[in-house]
């Protein structure tokens, strides 16, 4: 069971590079290729290159370039801001506020920190997958020093009252509490939702360019003016000194120009995301019984959707989509005869059968209707083979 | 982790999928730590398996490993089934991860538990 036709429903995990983004980089490659640092014209041009992805990408969240960090993803991102934040605040506290539905990436700085003596309050998220603001303020303690709490979840999509929490920071700075910060990891959300650091009150902010069209091992963190930061790599002066190293100048131009076309075209990739997801929705509602739709329903991201299959294990049910040339993703993993059910959709506290049975499918602009209606048609089949494979579809099992 | 052609072959056609009606000894095994469950059963003739079939829940070694020892123990005696070992199951797939055995130990159990209920 082959089939020829490919369909990327994964764009959550990465997106393709957009032949836009390709073509300017390209050029960059072959043509650009000095240093930023260096004195010279070759140099220079390419500092002037890196200037101007760095206006781009912070136009799109509403800051000012010079408040833009360069890393090699959202994982670095992540891991800078909140070691940057934590280790710089020693003095004032060891408190970190989190949520239990964070990306690995800030789930396991957390965890390190923790082990080198900070306290980690992980913060609950009900059955639609989102933290309380009223959470949040019990938490709050004389000694916190950072609140991280992601913009939107990358399994199920929800978004997280960003807002809410950025008043209640400024409301405990303004009260005297003046080194408490707030990060926002928002992987998913740049380019999929209108981001303006002001308007949050966000602190820092994680960004990756291969979620927005444009490729791996570049991101960002959006560091506002004032934040004293712990530098995590240091020996050069790049970034204004918040991290060494050598620009990847074709990677920061491509992420510059991607961040230029999420902005200019986000609200027809949002309308376009939104109207594959519901068609999605509704069709496998209408065709496949048993079903659970995780997160809420209102408040979460338009390209994402993320659905348990009852009486079925997600992982059986990716590979038999690959087969059909489907392409998309669970959070659970079984290794070792341990299995691992997704802790995001664990969180949501459904039992193990439906974290188990969870797929997420991720929409993009390149795909179309007819992408969907196949999907749906495979899906439909791959469902109903595993489910007459399942003893827990027998009466009384 | 990726699986052999061979494997997504058994994962899309499932050999011997379903319950008999009839069944001679129907056993129902579960793996405590990952809650995968296998349940095999056998139609016997003469001291002969003559007819297997299977279920499973879990991930995908698992949904295989019901395919293979169902192909395996067909038409053996329940003492040639009981020389059956998981390297047996494990090298009918054309191998397995180290980390994904605890699939084929799983479907050994539900055919020693098959066979034990038979004496």
């Amino acid at each position: 069971m082959t089939t020829n036709r490919r369909i990327y429903l994964d764009h959550s995990a990465t997106t393709p590079v957009d032949p836009r983004v390709a073509a300017v980089m390209s050029g960059v490659l072959t043509e650009n290729y000095g240093n930023p640092s260096s004195v010279h014209g070759f140099g220079q041009q390419a500092r002037a290159a890196v200037d101007r992805a760095r206006r781009e990408v912070a136009t799109l969240i509403g800051a000012k370039p010079n408040e833009i960090v360069f890393t090699s993803g959202g994982t670095e991102a992540n891991n800078l801001a909140i070691r940057g934040v934590c280790e710089a605040a020693v003095d004032y506290g060891r408190h970190i506020i989190t949520s239990a539905i964070e990306h690995p990436s800030v789930r396991g700085v957390c965890d390190a920190l923790e082990k080198r003596g900070w306290e980690v309050t992980r913060l609950p998220v009900y059955e639609n997958g989102i933290v309380r603001i009223a959470d949040v303020n019990a938490a709050l303690r004389p000694d916190t020093v950072l609140v991280s709490l992601m913009w939107a979840n990358n399994e199920i999509g929800t978004i997280q009252p960003v807002r809410e929490v950025g008043r209640l920071i400024r409301e405990r700075r303004q009260a005297g509490q003046r080194n408490l910060w707030f990060h926002t990891d928002a992987v998913q959300a740049a380019g999929r939702l209108p981001l303006n650091v002001d308007e949050v009150g966000c602190d820092l902010l994680s960004m990756s360019a291969h979620k927005l069209y444009a490729l791996k091992g570049i991101g960002a963190l959006y560091v506002r003016r004032g934040v004293r930061l712990a530098v995590q790599n240091v020996g050069g002066h790049q970034e204004r000194e918040r991290r060494a190293g050598t620009e990847n100048v074709p990677a920061i131009v491509a992420f510059g120009e991607a961040a230029k076309l999420a902005r200019a075209e986000m609200s027809q990739r949002v309308a376009h995301d939104s109207v594959l997801r519901d068609r999605f929705e509704s069709r496998v509602k209408q065709l496949i019984g048993d079903v659970v739709m995780n997160g809420d329903r209102e408040r979460r991201l338009s390209h994402l959707s993320n659905i348990s299959f009852r009486f079925i294990e997600g992982e059986g049910l990716l590979i038999n989509l690959d087969l059909e040339g489907v392409a998309v993703s669970t959070g659970s993993a079984c290794s070792s005869g341990t299995l691992e059910p997704s802790p995001v959709i664990r969180a949501l506290g459904v039992d193990d059968e439906i974290a188990r049975g969870s797929i997420r499918f991720s929409f993009g602009k390149d795909n179309t209707e007819a992408d969907v209606d196949y999907v749906v048609e495979v899906l439909s089949r791959a469902v109903e083979r595993l489910r007459a494979l399942s003893p827990m579809t027998l009466a009384g099992h | 982790m990726s699986y052999s052609n061979k494997f997504k072959d058994y994962l899309a056609h499932p050999r011997n999928a379903g319950e008999l009606a009839g069944a001679n000894v129907i056993a129902d095994e579960k793996n405590p730590a990952c809650g995968d469950r296998l349940r095999l059963s056998l139609i016997l003739k003469n001291d002969r398996i003559e007819t297997a079939q299977y279920l499973a829940y879990g991930c995908p070694p698992t949904l295989v490993c019901g395919s293979v020892l169902t192909e395996l123990i067909t038409g053996k005696t329940v003492s040639e089934a009981r020389q059956i070992k998981k390297t047996d199951v494990i090298d009918a797939i054309g191998g397995l991860p180290s980390r994904k055995h605890h699939a084929a130990a799983l479907a050994i159990e539900a055919l020693n538990a098959a066979l034990d209920k038979l004496t």
